[in-house]
Formats: structure tokens, sequence, C-alpha cells
């Protein structure tokens, strides 16, 4: 069955200035969104990443590797985390995404080796 | 120990598509660097189609959209991620430096 990865789309630093009973709020439903997909089979794995500010980039410039603080591409809008899921085609990983009960998501189909 | 995303970047390449001789050369590289550094993955992620086989799902004001094409476009993009664990951040770089391909954004994972 084909593989697809759902890239979760974090809007700035959405965490910050959030309390523990916001984020508590927050997450219940995604947490138990994820244990449904987690039961049935069809979530595979998945991690959440901290905010973007606390990215380091590593690139490849005239040859050699250059280490930059920050994310590689400056915007609003950055991978927030990932979750891989088994289904049978890019409609049912779309609505899946669609389902996700928390922002935007961009699915993408995962090269089989 | 901590938990680190390697998001690995491409700069437009196409793997998957008609690749060059000298790009063929650096997949190959990269299978080997797998190989070499299998024992420092706790997750071997996916390697992504590319970005233009994205669908992104937006749910702006309630409706929601979905339309081709990743959520930025940029001639940098996400080809893959893994998850490794190193002492820290300095080792997650000593390693990311050592990728045969074009480039790794380095992100701690949220526990």
């Amino acid at each position: 069955m084909p593989k697809y990865v759902l890239i979760f789309i974090n809007q700035g630093d959405w965490r910050a200035n959030k309390s523990e009973e916001d984020l508590t709020k927050i997450y219940a439903p995604i947490r138990s969104w994820w244990d449904e997909l987690a039961k049935s089979g069809v979530g595979k794995g998945g991690q959440e990443l901290k905010p973007q500010r606390t990215a380091t980039s590593v690139r490849r410039v005239n040859g050699s590797m250059k280490v930059t603080d920050g994310p590689f591409i400056e915007s609003k809008e950055s991978v927030g985390g990932f979750a891989l899921i088994e289904v049978d085609d890019l409609d049912k990983a779309i609505a899946i995404a669609k389902s996700f009960p928390g922002g935007d998501v961009e699915v993408r189909p995962v090269v089989e080796h | 120990m901590s938990k680190y995303a390697f998001l690995f970047m491409d700069d437009g390449v196409d793997y998957q598509g008609d690749p060059t001789p000298e790009q063929q050369k650096v997949y190959a590289d990269i299978f080997k660097w797998f190989e070499v550094n299998g024992s420092k993955f706790v997750d071997g992620g996916a390697e992504l189609q590319p970005t233009r086989t994205a669908t992104t799902i937006r749910k702006g004001t309630g409706k929601v959209t979905v339309v081709d094409g990743p959520f930025i476009e940029s001639k940098e993009s996400v080809g893959g991620y893994s998850i490794i664990e190193a002492p820290d951040r300095d080792a997650a770089i000593a390693l990311a430096k050592t990728w045969p391909g074009y480039g790794i954004e380095i992100r701690e994972v949220l526990e």
C-alpha cells in the first residue's frame, strides 16, 4: 500500500504565549486523532518539531558545507512536524489531512525503495 | 542524548525524474551515507516525491480547500526527513556536514 507523509504547517511560533491549559486544550483532539490513526494501522509514526527559530541549516555552498542559524526558507509558515501514513491512494490521504484537527497540511507521496 | 529531525533539502533536483550522471552519483552517495550512519537513526523517516506531486490542504476561514502544490513555492524544498539521536546540537551539525546532498535543516524534536 502506498505511503504518504503529512507535513504539518506551522503559522509562526504558535506555541509561544500559550498557557499549559491552552496547549492541553489544543492538543487533546490532535492526540485522539493520532491515536485513532495509529490504532487502525494507518498511522506509521510521526514527530512534532521545535519552532523554526531553533533551526540550524547546513547548506552546500561552492562545494563546502556552510552552517547558519535559522531555517532554510525564512517564512511565516514552516514545517511543524511530520506523520507517515499508509493508505490506498492520494484521495484517502487527502481525506485524512482534511480530518486533522489542527492547521494546514501538505501531503507528499513517499519514494518506495 | 537528544533527538533531532534532519530535513533533507533539495536545490531543485529531481532524482525521480531525469537526473544527470552527476546527480545520480550524489544519489548513490546518499544511499551509502544512510548505510554508514544507520546506527544514529531512531526513525528512518521517508524520502518524499518531488514538490510537483504535493497537495496542500488549507483550513483558513472555516472552509477547507485542497490545492495542488507545496505550501511554499521555492527552489529549495524538503526532499525527505529522518530522526537522529545525538549527544548535542554540535554532534548533529557535524553529522549534517557529511551529507553528500545539497543541505540539511536541523530541528530538535518536541518530546
